[in-house]
């Protein structure tokens, strides 16, 4: 399968500022080098607990932020890619490596450039009652990515609009009215409709489902499924709770304080995980099934602040597996069996 | 029928937000407060417009005072009110009933263009402030703290004393820099090819006019127009900061940042997610501020340095009464030349004030309800 | 009132008075929760599982108001009617007896006190003559018994509420009072599994985890030792690892405290993990009540098998239930869930189904069960 997004050692930090003159004294490690790829057609499942970078990386592969170190390639041909790696390795200043950057890395874009990019990346954000405008009229909201990138105007979009509304499951008589008369689960098919509108190939969800009662998350779910047959989508779709991720998922990616620690296809993950944070956190889940309950020894402790990760690999301090290794230097993935990466000493070694 | 649509169309798309006029309305008329505010300024526009019937203008500008000429014969002391002068009159024998119908006209005209011009100096700086940030931010509020550093009262004395009654304005130089900053805000903002392209030109041609043929007019600001003028650069600082806070809250919302992801431009966001999320609790200050504009504008007047010395405002009325009020026993025999053009400025005020009252309560429960 | 409950809720109606309408929040709520027993409540958003909680408590906020019904609690045998009760001796009640935990528990902290300082509050108000015997038994060891703060201690005790006493302790450094409370906070925040309690005592809220300021919630919820305990969502905003930290705290306490706990959620897989029994409430009614073992294997009430049956399974399409929870402002007629339900029969349409005992200690109501009794 082509890869359609290849992410390689992407960083984000956040400054923070300090002292007299706002200098920056430490910064908040968001993501911290993240390397993967998501194929084209597929439904990447990103999890991981609150402050691992999910949110902070889902944006900056779509530009929301600007990265600080990394390059994000979409749809971009494999040798272009080795061409720039090896050009990064070896001669990192060189003008070559600035245009071909400026081509095809979405971490270099600007301008004209990203402006066009919007139209193949997209977002849904997690509560919908935030993410639509409250005074705009949902014919305005709707439309608005065709405007603002001067796709079409007036009439035709209007009819576009309507169209994509009804795929959702609302009809020509929501346009004029405010996202505040509509409930949650409509509110957020708006937004769906929103980024659909203009046909991209990428969309992200991002916890799409979490602010929504559990009878409409079925709904929803589903509609992600068949827009995502008809159009032909890839997902990216972020979530902590497992149990969703499990069912809608192709492949799932698990972060911890800004890296990625295991990835793999779904029901490899879940059945069979390896990395011993993906242990405990899908350990953790309650089955709803009193049946099945078992003592289960939950993972002690708090995840770390972001700003101080600790030294070598983030999950030692937590890790019932730790070495010495593990305090001083930071694991890297490796494929430990078809399709299933890891980033773990204890495991490296057998 | 291509109108016939179109006028449907732009009916369906206004029926929801006249619908949340209706219910803003209904709730208004809920509060006994905003229904005497309401109806206190409704009076007042209804004395506004019908002041030439109430008060036929006795010459060709109706807001100069003429003195009666009959009673300026055989008296130099304020008048009581009688049939003829319904108010009284004033030392000069100036009718107070003329001057206070007409300076409800002169009261408006300085309340409202005073928060006009504040608001649009205002929205400028805070709305550019606190959506780029950064050193932009910190330069243009530290510009707005020297404003609002200096005494209100004093400051806009001093620009009304300092102001040149007539001003000589460069016709072309004035279009030069105003197309000139407009093509510079259009370069950084870019909402169309057009419009940048179009001022650009008109910035070459207002060149090359100023090079070969300036052409100067002189604009003649009366008293009234200095203090408006003084008022309102006194008065912008404080939309500025109230917009810059607003704006900060909702810079970060959701919905703005999902209109970066749709492509949408700077200006684009501004005009239409920031600016009709955070323009309600300006509004509200705004009703608040032109009641309190025109007192001081009366205050002004009143030390003698608002309006001159014979036009119709209640300021004036009141300070040609200072003269006359020196002992107790005056104060009562002389009311109705401070008593009468006051309740005039109280009852403005006031009406005011409850609007404003009433609007924030109303629009409050309505955000919130959203 | 049956004997061996601890809590009985029995046909509760509440009703909100707002600008949109009337709500018709709760429509005859029935619950009972039996001594040392974990029950569930279990509902989606709106359908009125916080405002049965709130009134318990007689905390329901205006415009809401307890319109009909009957609360009872058992305390210590004696059976007292809640609506009954009138202000004072409710505020006695509420902490100590039944205390009460919620969804954000920053929020339910005042950001400008520390942790120590709020949880002594609670201690002050509730056991307040324990603390002020055991400081004055203090000063008596360290020879201070003559002591100013000696006397501000008697006053406490013997008038808490004169004017005097206000003024002396206003003057009055109390440090073996609040040395005292530390002491309590200290036990409590350690009994809940924050690790060390003397260095989180003296924070501000703000700058705890979401975690650790529920567990400082739970301790201040603990600290009078109440026999009940109504958690509201507790986890929801939780991690997932940090929810299993609490749940297992939950159990613990059920096993050292013997208190019960009505935990409110809408997560079936929390239920099943932690409840003894369940009642499911759908749009101001309790549809369901049963063992949680029962439940699960054997649902009644099409709601609840709609509920179990929309849990999502992988390789298995998503199942939801058709349409949306209806407005309590215009609720339907009869059987609230009627339109939304597969085996609708006429009378659903028309008459409410009664909350019967259908199998031993499982209740339904729904007309399928003979709820038109």
């Amino acid at each position: 399968m082509s890869s359609l997004i290849y992410i390689r050692n992407l960083k984000k930090h956040y400054p923070i500022l300090g002292g007299v003159f706002k200098r920056k004294v430490a910064s908040v490690k968001a993501v911290d080098g993240v390397t993967l790829s998501i194929y084209k057609g597929e439904t990447f499942g990103l999890v991981g607990e609150s402050g691992c970078g999910k949110t902070t990386l889902a944006k900056t592969v779509l530009r929301l932020l600007k990265p600080d170190a990394g390059n994000i390639f979409f749809d971009v041909p494999q040798d272009t890619i080795r061409e720039i790696t090896e050009l990064e390795k070896t001669n990192p200043k060189s003008k070559r490596l600035k245009h071909l950057r400026e081509q095809f890395d979405v971490a270099a874009f600007s301008g004209e450039k990203l402006l066009r990019l919007r139209r193949h990346m997209q977002i849904v954000y997690q509560d919908p009652t935030t993410s639509l405008d409250p005074r705009m009229l949902i014919k305005d909201i709707v439309a608005e990515p065709l405007v603002a990138q001067g796709v079409s105007k007036g009439e035709e979009a209007r009819k576009l609009v309507v169209e994509i509304l009804n795929r959702v499951g609302l009809g020509e008589q929501h346009l004029y009215r405010f996202p505040h008369e509509f409930s949650g689960g409509q509110r957020q098919r708006i937004a769906i409709a929103r980024a659909l509108v203009c046909k991209p190939e990428f969309v992200v969800l991002d916890e799409p489902t979490s602010s929504v009662d559990v009878s409409v998350r079925a709904q929803l779910l589903n509609l992600f499924k068949d827009l995502q047959k008809e159009f032909n989508l890839t997902y990216l779709f972020i979530s902590h709770d497992l149990s969703i991720v499990e069912c809608i998922s192709d492949r799932v990616a698990i972060m911890y304080l800004g890296k990625v620690n295991e990835l793999a296809p779904t029901d490899k993950i879940f059945k069979s995980p390896m990395h011993p944070y993906s242990q405990a956190l899908i350990a953790s889940v309650p089955i709803p099934d009193p049946k099945k309950r078992k003592e289960r020894v939950p993972l002690m402790g708090e995840v770390p602040s972001p700003v101080n990760p600790p030294a070598g690999c983030r999950f030692h301090p937590r890790c019932p597996l730790v070495m010495d290794i593990c305090k001083k230097a930071e694991p890297q993935m490796f494929e430990v069996e078809k399709d299933h990466y890891v980033a773990c000493f204890a495991l490296a070694k057998r | 029928m291509d109108m016939g649509k179109r006028w449907k169309e732009f009916r369906t798309a206004w029926q929801p937000r006249i619908k949340e006029w209706k219910f803003m309305f209904k709730r208004m008329r809920e509060s006994p407060l905003a229904i005497v505010g309401l109806s206190i300024i409704i009076g007042f526009v209804v004395i506004a417009c019908m002041a030439p019937i109430l008060a036929p203008p006795t010459s060709s500008n109706p807001f100069l005072l003429s003195a009666d000429t009959e009673l300026s014969v055989l008296t130099t002391r304020p008048t009581p009110p009688t049939v003829k002068h319904i108010f009284g009159t004033t030392g000069d024998q100036y009718d107070i009933y003329y001057a206070c119908i007409w300076g409800t006209i002169s009261a408006f005209r300085v309340g409202i263009l005073v928060v006009a011009i504040g608001l649009i100096i205002g929205l400028l700086f805070g709305i550019v402030a606190a959506y780029y940030g950064g050193i932009i931010d910190e330069v243009l509020m530290r510009f707005t703290d020297i404003i609002i550093a200096f005494p209100g009262l004093v400051l806009s004395m001093a620009l009304v004393i300092a102001f040149p009654t007539i001003i000589p304005i460069d016709i072309t130089i004035l279009i030069l820099l105003t197309s000139a900053i407009l093509s510079l805000i259009f370069s950084a903002f870019k909402p169309q090819r057009k419009l940048l392209l179009v001022t650009q030109i008109i910035v070459l041609v207002s060149l090359f006019l100023y090079i070969t043929n300036p052409i100067t007019v002189g604009l003649n600001l009366s008293r009234l127009d200095k203090v408006l003028i003084s008022l309102a650069i006194v008065g912008w600082p404080g939309y500025a900061r109230l917009i810059r806070g607003e704006v900060l809250r909702v810079k970060n919302e959701d919905y703005v940042e999902a209109a970066k992801a749709a492509g949408c431009s700077d200006f684009r966001i501004i005009a239409k997610h920031i600016l009709p999320n955070t323009i309600y609790p300006l509004l509200i200050v705004v009703t608040l501020d032109i009641g309190s504009i025109v007192l001081t504008a009366a205050a002004l007047s009143f030390l003698g340095i608002g309006a001159e010395p014979n036009s119709a405002d209640w300021g004036n009325i009141i300070s040609m009464s200072r003269n006359w009020v020196s002992k107790p026993e005056l104060l009562v025999q002389y009311y109705h030349t401070f008593l009468i053009p006051g309740i005039f400025i109280s009852l403005f005020v006031l009406g005011w004030n409850l609007l404003g009252d009433s609007l924030r309560d109303i629009l409050d429960p309505m955000i919130r309800r959203r | 009132m049956s004997e061996n409950s601890l809590v009985e809720v029995k046909n509760l109606v509440v009703r909100f008075y707002t600008y949109a309408g009337i709500v018709e929040a709760l429509d005859g709520v029935n619950l009972k929760v039996k001594p040392g027993e974990i029950l569930g409540l279990v509902g989606e958003t709106g359908c009125g599982k916080s405002v049965t909680s709130f009134s318990i408590l007689q905390l329901v906020p205006p415009p809401g108001a307890i319109e009909e019904g009957e609360i009872y609690f058992n305390k210590d045998g004696k059976v007292i009617d809640v609506r009954g009760l009138h202000k004072e001796a409710i505020r006695q009640m509420r902490g100590k007896e039944i205390a009460m935990i919620f969804q954000e528990p920053r929020a339910y902290l005042n950001p400008v006190y520390t942790v120590e300082t709020q949880i002594g509050e609670v201690l002050l108000t509730h056991r307040g003559k324990d603390l002020l015997e055991r400081a004055m038994q203090t000063l008596k060891k360290t020879g201070r018994k003559a002591s100013f703060e000696n006397r501000v201690y008697k006053m406490m005790l013997i008038k808490p509420k004169s004017i005097t006493t206000r003024i002396m302790s206003r003057f009055c450094s109390k440090k073996a009072l609040k040395a005292e409370i530390l002491k309590e906070v200290v036990n409590l925040l350690r009994s809940v599994g924050i690790a060390d309690p003397e260095r989180v005592a003296k924070m501000y809220p703000f700058e705890l985890s979401g975690g650790m300021a529920q567990r400082a919630v739970i301790a201040m919820a603990l600290s009078c030792q109440p026999v009940m305990l109504i958690a509201d969502e507790p986890t929801t905003n939780l991690d997932v690892t940090v929810q299993a930290q609490i749940l297992n705290l939950i159990k613990e306490l059920r096993e050292n405290y013997k208190s019960s706990i009505l935990y409110i959620t809408h997560d079936l897989g929390v239920i099943a993990e932690l409840c003894d029994r369940v009642a499911v409430m759908y749009a101001g009614n309790v549809v369901e009540t049963a063992n949680v073992y029962e439940l699960f294997d054997s649902p009644l009430h099409p709601y609840t098998k709609a509920l179990l049956e929309s849990i999502p399974r992988p390789g298995v399409e998503f199942k939801s239930i058709p349409g949306i929870v209806p407005s309590l402002i215009n609720p339907p007629k009869g059987c609230r869930f009627h339109d939304r339900c597969e085996f609708e029969m006429d009378v659903c349409r028309k008459v409410k189904p009664e909350f019967i005992e259908v199998k031993k200690d499982h209740f339904v109501a729904c007309h399928l069960y003979g709820g038109s009794k």
